[in-house]
C-alpha cells in the first residue's frame, strides 16, 4: 500500500453489515488528524446515526462545509447534530439503495463524509480562482484551516493557481531528519520529465513563505517547516479532476508520515537482519566444548543455566 | 577498500591482537572479587596506556587495555545529520541486544557510539583471532550498512514523493 | 479537545481483534496472517538485504510495502508471487518484520488513526519472555511514535471482563482464566493481578479438535455422505457452533435421545459452496457429545486423558495456599471454544465434586470431630466470553487510571526499552 485510501474503513464495513443486517449498535472511532466518529442506532435498529467531531468545523462552515455536506448527503444531514459532534447523519436503512451497485456507491459516499467536510475551503478556492481568472488580477483570500493542534493548511487563490502551504511539525528529531530528506525529495521529484504536469513544491523549514507571512501567531521554531503546492487549473480543470486533487492533497501530512514510519520500519527489519548475521561471526569466535548430554540414572537431563 | 581503510583496519587489527593478552587477576583491592580492571580503574599499576587509531578527524577506535581485560570504542563516520541518526539508531538498536552478543558494552564510552569489553574470561571460552575477526568485520560492514540505509532511505523518498504527485496528473 | 481513545490490539494466534476502548466490540477481526510478495525462501530469510550493494539505488525501493494482511492477505494467498505467513507462533511473535508490518497496516489502513496521537493497549501470552516486551516497545516508540503503551498480559483482561457479568460482585483481578481458543487451551491462575507462572497448564484440546471429532463422528454415522468432501469441515464446525451443547450425564442424555430422537435430533441444511446444490443431514449425539471431550478426553484422544476439571483443580492446587480459595470462588471462562451452553454449569458441578471430595477424605484422615465450612466454588461465564481480552482491555483503558498507568513517550526516550519490563497493574478495587 503505497498511497492511502481516502474513505473510512470502519464506516464502510459497519455499513455494509448493518444494511445486509440491521442490528443496534454503538461505536466510536478515529479518522486522521484527530477526527472523531460515533455510529450508533439511538431509536431503533433501521435508524443509524453517524456523528462526526472535527477539529476545524469553525474554520470549515465559514468557507462552505454545510452547503458540501447538504450537496452530498441531503436530507440526510441533521439540522441539530448530536451533543459534542459537529455533524450528524441519518442513515434509515430502509431507504437505503438496494443491494448492487447503487448501494456500493451509498456506503462509500458515506465513509467519505471526512474527505468532503475538509474538502470545502479547496472547492472554494477553485471557485475563486476561476473568478479571479476572469476578472484577470487580484487574490482571493487566505484560508486557514487549523486541523491539528500544532498544524495548519493554508489555502489562497490567485489569478493563476491555487496555493496550498502545509504548515508541519515533527515531535521527534529522527522524524524531522527523515521528513527533510523525503521533503527534498518532492521538491526535486518534478524534474522528472513523466510528472513536470504534477504541482511544484516548495519546501522552506523556519521561515514560512511569503503568502502567509502576515499571519499571527505563527510559530518560530526549529522544529516547524512549510511544504507549499501550487495547484494550477489543469490540476483542478474538471469536477473529476479537482474532487481527485482535494481528496489526494488532504492527505499529504498523513502520507508522509505513514512513509516515514514505513521507512522506520524498513530500515528496522535491516538492522535485525544485519544483528543476526553479526551474531553468526561472533558465534564462530566461540570454542567448540564439547557438549555430551548428562543424564541422571532415572533418565533426567542436567541442564546448565 | 579505499587506500586509507586499508592500513586503519591493519592497525586496529594488530594492536587488537597484542593488547588481547589478558590473564586472570583478583582484584587487588575487595578480596575475592575478579573484576575487569579496565571499567573499575581503581588500581592504576594494573592498567596499560590508552591507544586512539584515527583514520581521519570523524574515525577512530580508542584502545584502552588492562592486565585482565581490553576495552574497545569505535567512533563511526558520519558525515551528515541522516548518517547521524541512522548510525545513532544502528548502535541502539545492537546495544538493545548485547545480551547476546557478549563482548559488547551496553553503553558506549563518551565520545565514541560503541563500544566492547573484552575479558579474560571471553578469550578463554572464544578463540582469540576471531574475536579480532568479528571487530574488523563489525568495523567493515557498519560503514557499509549505513551508507546502504542511507541510499535506500533517499531511494524510497524518491519513488514516495513520485506515487504522490503522479496521482495528481493521472 | 479530548483525548483520542486509546487503541486496543490482541494479536492471537489465528485471529487479531482491534479497535477503540470504551466499545463493546473490537472494529476488527481477522486473521493474524500477513502475505508478502517474494518467494517463500527468501520471505523467512527477512528482508531482502541485496547481495550486490550496486543493485540498492536501482531498485523501486519500497517492496516492503507491497503486502496484505488479515482476510485480504488470505484472499491474495493464490494470487503468484504472493506467500502467506502467520508472524505468530503459539501466541508468541515469532517474525518481527512481519509483525511490524502487520501493525503499520492495521495502524494506517484500517483504524486511520496517526499512532503519534494515540495510547496503545496491547497484549501478550502468559510467559512472554521480557525481550519481547522490549521488542514491542522498541517498535511502537521508535517506528509509531505513539503516545504511550501499555502491555498487559490476556489472563488478566480476561478475569477484568467478566466484571460485565451481573454475577461478580468485587472487582477483583485474582481467579483462575479458562482460555480455549482454536489451538491450545490454557488454564492460568492470577492472584492479584499477578499470573501465578508456575502453576499454568496446557491441554492439547481445543476449538480445532472439537470440530475434528465431531466431523469423525458424523462420519461414522454416515451423514456426511452426500456432503461434498471439501466443505465437510466446515460443515462439522457450524455444527458445532450452532447446536451443541453441554450435558450433565452422557447416559441419561442417550437414552433421552433414543426414547424421542425426533424430539432431540435436528436437521442441518447445507449449500454446496460451488455448485450450490442443496443438502441436508440429521444431528444427533453428536450435539452433546463434542464439548464432552473436555470432561472425558478419552472418547477423542488416546494420549491425554486427565479431564478438565481435574486440571483446573490440579492448577489451583499448585497454587500458593492462601490464594486457593480466591482461584476457586472466580472461574473465568474466555475464548470462542468455552461458548458451550452450560459449559460453565458442568464445570462447576464436576469440580464441586472433586473439592468437597477431598475436604471429606482429609477430615475423615483428620479424626477430628470439626467440619470445614467448605470452598466456595463459581464459574462465571458472561456475554463477551468470545473476545474477553479484547473487551476487558477495552473495559481497563476505558478507565482514568489508565493513562497514568501507561509508559509514555518521554519515559521511553529517558530510560529506554527496558521500562517495558516493569508492569503494573490497575483497575482492581482491590
Amino acid at each position: 500500500m503505497i498511497l492511502l485510501e481516502s474513505h473510512n474503513v470502519i464506516i464502510q464495513t459497519a455499513l455494509s453489515e448493518k444494511l445486509a443486517r440491521p442490528s443496534s449498535l454503538d461505536v466510536q472511532f478515529v479518522d486522521y488528524d484527530g477526527v472523531r466518529f460515533r455510529l450508533s442506532t439511538p431509536e431503533r435498529k433501521t435508524a443509524v446515526l453517524l456523528s462526526m467531531n472535527i477539529r476545524c468545523w469553525g474554520d470549515l462552515v465559514k468557507y462552505g462545509a454545510l452547503e458540501i455536506l447538504k450537496r452530498e448527503y441531503g436530507a440526510l444531514l441533521k439540522d441539530v447534530p448530536e451533543p459534542e459532534y459537529n455533524v450528524s447523519l441519518e442513515i434509515d436503512l430502509e431507504q437505503a439503495p438496494p443491494e448492487g451497485e447503487a448501494r456500493e456507491a451509498f456506503i462509500k459516499s458515506v465513509s467519505l463524509l471526512k474527505r468532503n467536510a475538509l474538502a470545502a475551503p479547496f472547492e472554494l478556492a477553485f471557485r475563486t480562482q476561476k473568478e479571479l481568472e476572469a476578472s484577470g488580477s487580484g487574490q482571493g483570500e487566505l484560508m486557514q484551516v487549523h486541523y491539528r493542534d500544532e498544524e495548519a493548511i493554508y489555502v489562497q487563490a490567485s489569478a493563476d493557481r491555487v496555493t496550498v502551504i502545509f504548515s508541519t511539525v515533527f515531535r521527534e528529531e529522527t522524524d524531522h531528519v527523515l521528513g527533510k530528506v523525503f521533503l527534498q525529495e518532492f521538491v526535486d521529484a518534478r524534474r522528472l520529465p513523466t510528472i513536470q504536469n504534477a504541482p511544484q513544491v516548495l519546501y522552506s523549514s523556519r521561515d514560512p513563505p511569503l503568502e502567509i507571512r502576515r499571519v499571527p501567531g505563527l510559530r518560530d521554531t526549529e522544529d516547524i517547516g512549510y511544504v507549499t503546492f501550487v495547484l494550477f487549473p489543469r490540476h483542478f480543470a474538471n469536477a473529476t479532476v479537482a474532487e481527485g486533487t482535494i481528496s489526494h492533497i488532504q492527505l499529504f501530512r498523513d502520507y508522509l508520515h505513514y512513509h516515514i514510519k514505513c521507512s522506520k520500519a524498513y530500515m528496522h527489519s535491516r538492522m535485525r537482519h544485519r544483528v543476526s548475521e553479526f551474531q553468526k561471526v561472533l558465534n564462530r569466535a566461540k570454542a567448540e566444548v564439547a557438549t555430551a548430554e548428562r543424564k541422571t540414572v532415572s533418565g533426567r537431563t542436567l541442564v546448565s543455566r | 577498500m579505499s587506500n586509507t581503510l586499508r592500513p586503519y583496519l591493519a592497525a586496529v587489527r594488530s594492536t587488537l591482537t597484542a593488547a588481547l593478552t589478558l590473564e586472570n587477576f583478583s582484584s587487588q583491592v575487595v578480596e575475592r572479587h575478579n573484576k575487569p580492571e579496565v571499567e573499575v580503574g581503581g588500581s592504576k599499576e594494573v592498567l596499560l596506556n590508552p591507544l586512539t587509531i584515527s583514520r581521519n578527524e570523524n574515525e577512530r577506535v580508542l584502545i584502552e587495555s588492562s592486565v585482565n581485560s581490553i576495552r574497545l570504542s569505535i567512533k563511526i563516520k558520519q558525515a551528515d545529520e541522516i548518517e547521524r541518526i541512522l548510525c545513532h539508531k544502528f548502535a541502539r538498536f545492537m546495544m538493545q541486544r548485547a545480551e547476546s552478543f557478549i563482548v559488547l558494552r551496553r553503553k558506549p564510552v563518551p565520545g565514541y557510539d560503541i563500544s566492547f569489553l573484552i575479558t579474560n574470561g571471553h578469550t578463554e571460552t572464544m578463540l582469540k583471532h576471531k574475536i579480532v575477526d568479528f571487530i574488523i568485520h563489525f568495523m567493515e560492514e557498519v560503514d557499509k550498512e549505513i551508507s546502504e540505509m542511507k541510499l535506500s532511505l533517499n531511494a524510497r523518498a524518491r519513488v514516495v514523493a513520485e506515487s504522490y504527485l503522479t496521482a495528481f496528473i493521472s | 479537545m479530548s483525548v483520542l481513545a486509546p487503541i486496543i490490539c490482541d494479536n492471537g494466534t489465528g485471529f487479531s481483534k482491534i479497535g477503540f476502548a470504551g466499545n463493546s466490540d473490537p472494529s476488527f477481526v481477522f486473521p493474524t496472517a500477513i502475505a508478502t510478495r517474494g518467494p517463500a525462501a527468501q520471505a523467512s530469510r527477512g528482508p531482502s538485504v541485496p547481495a550486490k550493494p550496486g543493485h540498492l539505488a536501482s531498485k523501486r525501493g519500497v517492496e516492503d510495502l507491497d503486502f496484505f494482511i488479515g482476510d485480504e492477505a488470505l484472499a491474495n494467498a493464490k494470487t503468484p508471487g504472493y506467500a502467506v505467513s502467520y508472524p505468530i507462533r503459539h501466541g508468541i511473535i515469532d517474525n518481527w518484520d512481519y509483525m511490524e508490518r502487520y501493525w503499520e497496516q492495521v495502524i494506517f489502513k484500517y483504524l486511520r488513526a496517526e499512532p503519534e496521537d494515540h495510547y496503545f493497549l496491547l497484549t501478550e501470552p502468559p510467559l512472554n519472555p521480557p525481550e519481547n516486551r522490549e521488542q514491542i516497545a522498541e517498535i511502537f516508540f521508535e517506528s509509531f511514535n505513539i503516545k504511550g503503551l501499555y502491555i498487559a498480559v490476556q489472563a488478566v483482561l480476561a478475569l477484568a471482563a467478566s466484571w460485565s457479568s451481573n454475577r461478580v460482585t468485587d472487582r477483583t483481578l485474582t481467579g483462575t482464566v479458562i482460555d480455549s481458543g482454536d489451538g491450545v487451551t490454557h488454564v492460568i491462575p492470577c492472584a492479584e493481578g499477578y499470573v501465578i507462572g508456575s502453576a499454568i497448564k496446557h491441554i492439547p484440546i481445543a476449538g480445532r479438535d472439537i470440530t475434528q471429532f465431531v466431523l469423525n463422528l458424523m462420519r461414522e454415522r454416515g451423514e456426511m455422505t452426500n456432503v461434498p468432501p471439501e466443505d465437510q469441515l466446515r460443515v462439522a464446525g457450524k455444527v458445532k457452533e450452532n447446536y451443541s451443547y453441554v450435558c450433565q450425564d452422557i447416559v441419561k442424555e442417550f437414552r433421552k435421545y433414543d426414547a424421542e430422537p425426533y424430539k432431540y435430533f435436528e436437521r442441518y441444511e447445507g449449500e454446496h459452496s460451488v455448485t450450490g446444490r442443496k443438502y441436508s443431514l440429521d444431528v444427533g449425539y453428536e450435539r452433546f457429545l463434542a464439548p464432552e471431550i473436555f470432561f472425558n478426553p478419552e472418547i477423542y484422544s488416546s494420549d491425554f486423558l486427565t479431564p478438565l476439571p481435574e486440571i483446573v483443580d490440579g492448577v489451583i492446587q499448585q497454587s500458593p495456599i492462601d490464594v486457593r480459595r480466591g482461584l476457586y470462588k472466580n472461574i473465568v471462562l474466555s475464548g470462542g471454544s468455552t461458548m458451550f451452553q452450560h459449559f460453565g454449569n458442568r464445570l462447576k458441578r464436576d469440580l464441586k465434586q472433586l473439592v468437597d471430595q477431598r475436604l471429606e477424605a482429609s477430615a475423615l484422615a483428620s479424626g477430628s470431630a470439626q467440619r470445614s465450612s467448605g470452598v466456595e466454588v463459581e464459574v462465571i461465564s458472561h456475554k463477551r466470553q468470545r473476545y474477553a481480552v479484547w473487551y476487558g482491555g477495552s473495559l481497563l483503558a476505558d478507565l482514568p487510571g489508565f493513562y497514568q498507568t501507561c509508559h509514555t513517550k518521554a519515559q521511553y526516550d529517558e530510560i529506554g526499552p527496558s521500562i517495558c519490563r516493569r508492569y503494573q497493574i490497575f483497575g482492581s478495587a482491590t
